[in-house]
């Protein structure tokens, strides 16, 4: 790498990159907080006021959305991890087989949201394979309907689905990066398996850990497609309220909405992290 | 013993994998070919009558065609702007070392962060505030630059630092011109994050629903939000099949095509250098 760099040739150079991300962003989220609070209104006259804030945030419905979306973001991250931990522990060594399982198991990164919402759909429906199959076995009497069901066991179902690719991808790089000295160093120190995993590889993988939970927090907390097509109807994710409001022409509540989801994400990443780090290096060590 | 867990474990995966992905798929292909004249009904496993006619008709009678010219016509666009807005910064990222390096890496992948629907919504807001309602298409092949930059800018940062110093001073001594050093040196360590960063921002365009769904709703289509809008109120499922397939089928490849690229972005191979 060249060391002797001039401050405006750098500047230069990171202008049309750096920069443009700089200036998209810092206006997108500029806009969204000035007009949670009244400025640079679309629908009448500019003034600097709390009363939207005030006004949505009384509202039941933006309570349940707040509490629903962190309820999706939660359980998805934590799904996705708790599935995906043990099989990049398991995939460490390769073994016979173990690139073809993890070929299958990362699939899902090729299919699109939409498209997995449409073929979870297909097989979850009146009169789908699930419910034709549990029918044949005699498990029910009856065809079910599981579109849509209120607890968003659906929407969990498809953020996994999605996520755990992800997850392990993280996963089985960090734990394949711990050397099989320093684990065989356990082994001969008495260490039995358990001992082994909260001692040596929790510690190691923890970083990754992190960098799963987050990410997949952070989409899953701020989920639209899978909500419109798989959710309950009973509900809003924080996103579909503020499509929601941004179609009526409310542009100051759907920006208390933005600023919100924008809050939420950032407070449960850093208290996701911060559980993850006291969970793996803290009480296990 | 450890040989028999993992076959047993690896049986028992893979017979839940193959349901996970293989029944979904197949399930979404048969839904394509259902013929109109005999509907799938529940009692049959599979459809009584099958033909090309949903292909046909969806090809014919939809958005389908514009959708497929919109959606075809952003992405490379996308792509080759994304590659040509990313090239100067990675090259400062990945070429010199400076103070703050790291945090610009860092904060380069804001786009990844912040919510896409916040995004979207208050990039529309702004487009609004600006006046700048006249070009849908322009608009959105702007957002998706940026929304893609972090991942060219990453990919294409590790391609310069592979490039090699003393290939670099070699084409130097030689008298080589800018242009043949950039030939000599750089494009043979860059060649493979560029058809990466490339493909990637490529796939991600095609895919992207918010920013298109946002800006673009109802009157510039693209195959994510025309997919959407039949998952919807008119929702029929050998039509949505028909695009789930359309939209799918190429990512997949082109995906498979990436990690290709990827794998063989192996510095020592890249610089021509064993």
């Amino acid at each position: 790498m060249m060391s002797r760099p001039s401050g405006p040739v750098i500047l230069l150079l990171l202008l049309p990159g750096f920069g443009l991300i700089m200036l998209f962003i810092g206006a997108v989220v500029g806009m969204a907080v000035a007009q949670s609070f009244g400025l640079f209104n679309l629908g009448g006259e500019s003034r600097f006021g709390t009363e939207f804030w005030q006004d949505i945030s009384g509202k039941r419905v933006f309570e349940r959305s707040v509490r629903y979306s962190l309820y999706i973001g939660f359980w998805s991250a934590i799904f996705s991890v708790s599935l995906a931990y043990p099989l990049a522990i398991w995939l460490r060594k390769p073994f016979v087989g173990s690139g073809v399982i993890g070929a299958i198991l990362k699939a899902p990164l090729l299919v699109p949201g939409l498209v997995a919402a449409f073929l979870f759909v297909n097989v979850i429906a009146y009169h789908g394979v699930l419910n034709q199959l549990m029918q044949a076995i005699g498990f029910w009497d009856g065809p079910k309907r599981l579109q849509n069901d209120s607890s968003a066991i659906g929407v969990l179902i498809l953020q996994t689905w999605k996520n755990l690719p992800f997850a392990l991808l993280l996963l089985t790089g960090a734990v394949q990066g711990i050397s099989d000295d320093v684990l065989d160093a356990a082994r001969d120190a008495g260490a039995g398996s358990w001992a082994r995993f909260r001692k040596v590889i929790a510690p190691l993988s923890v970083s990754a850990l992190q960098a799963s939970i987050v990410i997949i927090f952070i989409g899953a907390v701020a989920d639209y497609s899978f909500q419109v097509i798989a959710g309950p109807t009973n509900k809003l994710s924080l996103s579909q309220l503020m499509v929601f409001y941004r179609e009526r022409g409310d542009w100051n509540a759907a920006a208390v909405v933005g600023v919100t989801l924008m809050v939420v994400s950032f407070l449960g990443t850093i208290g996701l992290a911060t559980a993850a780090q006291l969970v793996f290096k803290g009480r296990f060590r | 013993m450890t040989a028999f867990v993992n076959r047993t474990l690896m049986i028992a995966l893979l017979v839940v994998c193959l349901t996970w992905l293989v029944v979904p798929a197949t399930m979404a292909v048969l839904w394509s070919l259902v013929d109109p004249s005999e509907p799938w009904t529940a009692d049959k496993l599979f459809p009584p009558a099958m033909s090309f006619y949903r292909w046909q008709d969806m090809w014919e009678n939809s958005a389908l065609k514009e959708a497929l010219i919109n959606s075809y016509l952003l992405a490379p666009l996308a792509a080759v702007l994304t590659l040509a807005l990313a090239a100067p910064t990675a090259f400062a990222l990945g070429r010199y070392a400076f103070r703050g390096r790291e945090t610009i890496k860092l904060l380069c992948l804001l786009p990844l962060v912040v919510p896409a629907f916040v995004t979207s919504i208050f990039f529309s807001s702004i487009l609004f505030q600006l006046g700048f309602t006249a070009s849908r298409f322009a608009a959105i092949l702007f957002a998706h630059c940026v929304l893609f930059l972090p991942y060219a800018i990453r990919i294409l940062s590790v391609s310069f630092e592979q490039v090699r110093d003393d290939h670099v001073m070699a084409a130097r001594d030689l008298g080589a011109t800018p242009f043949n050093r950039f030939t000599a040196a750089y494009l043979p360590a860059l060649r493979s994050g560029i058809f990466a960063a490339l493909l990637i921002v490529f796939i991600q365009s095609i895919e992207e629903f918010s920013i298109a769904f946002i800006i673009g709703s109802p009157d510039f289509i693209t195959i994510p939000t025309l997919l959407f809008g039949s998952l919807g109120q008119d929702f029929v499922r050998p039509n949505a099949a028909v695009l789930a397939l359309i939209l799918v089928v190429p990512n997949v490849l082109l995906m498979l095509l990436l990690e290709r690229f990827l794998r063989s972005a192996n510095p020592a191979l890249s610089s021509g250098k064993g």
